[in-house]
């Protein structure tokens, strides 16, 4: 009978992890990241200094680096918003590019701190004419 | 046993090294650039995964079906290399992840959480194979976690369409690419190495399963000696020490 002091610990575990990562994390960030269109929406629940995430394209020409902080807008095609972000992007931020930033509301822009890219479900060559794939634009 | 292993070890090492070739000569991302080549690695190891459980999923009804150990062996076998496999993902995904992401995790990506998760929980399986001593017990208990823990599979493999996830959704297992269609989100030449190294990674998976079952046979069989000649199992004779006669020291 000696395993059962093994295997009521270990379901006890195992229902904990699972209640942990279903509804303590996951439930709160059902959502991963709002749409510009959202965060605009629901610009009254989140006050300056309260973080979320927010997610869209890089718009066309719109970064602009400034020594510690990089200016860019985010846009899903409908909303436009400028981001004020600290700290080094990664290598792959660029025009076009699909961004998430963890940050606040701060009057009319959003001020992050983190940056992700993130990147779509295509996986192309280079073309004939050698034209690199071109994700689509936010802009 | 010896004779299909030393027929499916070498196809399994010849189709890796076939499989890194392809991989290699594929052409280049035109937006990821060079990192897009863990997709080689990545994606046949979470599928790998997915077919390692649905195994295991198979065999556990089997087992509850016919009562014979076989099936008991497979399943073990099948849940073991489903973990290597899952462990391989969530790695390779966090190696990608760090250069093209800028992150190597993200606690509230549904699809990283949901593996993670799925990972514990067929360790959690391991862990209750090795907690019964009885061979029948152990299969009949072990095969119930195994048919109960795949509903989770569905959940890792839909949870990029169900949730707004940092990951990217499916590009293969998706209609225009299942079908052929030119509007396929892959280029041709990286979907050909992809399937490529989907079938190397298929050879190890099969290579490692026919010798992991032949071991738990071996096992079984030496389980069973065990019992006939009533052996004490190693630790047993191991008692607290007794200190009745002071600490003289």
């Amino acid at each position: 009978m000696s395993h059962r002091w093994f295997i009521i610990p270990s379901v006890a575990i195992i229902l904990v992890a699972i209640g942990f990562f279903a509804w303590g994390n996951l439930n709160k960030n059902l959502v991963y990241y709002l749409t510009p269109t959202e965060a605009v929406e629901k610009r009254a629940d989140f006050p300056d200094g309260e973080r979320f995430k927010l997610g869209g394209l890089v718009v066309d020409g719109s970064i602009q680096e400034d020594g510690q902080v990089v200016r860019f807008q985010i846009s899903d095609g409908q909303t436009t918003i400028d981001v004020v972000h600290e700290g080094t992007p990664p290598q792959l931020f660029k025009d076009g590019a699909g961004a998430v930033v963890e940050g606040a509301w701060q009057g009319d822009h959003f001020e992050s701190d983190v940056l992700i890219v993130r990147h779509d479900e295509q996986y192309r060559g280079v073309d004939e004419e050698g034209q690199p794939y071109e994700p689509p634009t936010g802009s | 046993m010896k004779k299909t292993l030393s027929i499916l070890a070498p196809l399994a090492v010849v189709g890796v090294v076939i499989g890194f070739t392809f991989a290699m000569t594929a052409p280049i991302d035109a937006y990821q650039g060079i990192f897009q080549k863990t997709m080689y690695v990545h994606v046949p190891s979470a599928w790998l995964a997915y077919i390692s459980f649905a195994v295991t999923l198979i065999a556990s009804i089997g087992y509850l079906a016919k009562k014979d150990l076989r099936w008991d062996r497979i399943a073990a076998s099948s849940a073991e290399m489903g973990v290597f496999f899952t462990g391989l993902a969530l790695m390779t995904g966090m190696i990608w992840g760090r250069p093209v992401w800028g992150t190597f995790w993200d606690w509230g990506d549904a699809r990283l959480v949901l593996t993670a998760l799925m990972f514990i929980v067929y360790l959690g399986y391991l862990a209750l194979r090795r907690s019964i001593a009885e061979p029948t017990t152990r299969a009949r208990r072990s095969a119930v976690f195994g048919i109960v823990a795949f509903v989770q599979i569905p959940l890792v493999h839909f949870s990029v369409s169900w949730w707004r996830t940092l990951h990217q959704q499916a590009t293969v297992l998706r209609p225009e690419t299942l079908t052929g269609a030119a509007d396929a989100p892959i280029d041709p030449l990286m979907l050909r190495a992809l399937m490529v190294n989907l079938l190397a990674f298929t050879l190890v998976y099969a290579t490692f399963m026919v010798a992991r079952v032949w071991i738990a046979k071996l096992e079984d069989e030496r389980e069973e000696r065990h019992a006939l000649e009533n052996i004490e199992i190693a630790g047993a004779a191991i008692s607290a020490p007794d200190f009745d006669g002071g600490f003289d020291d």
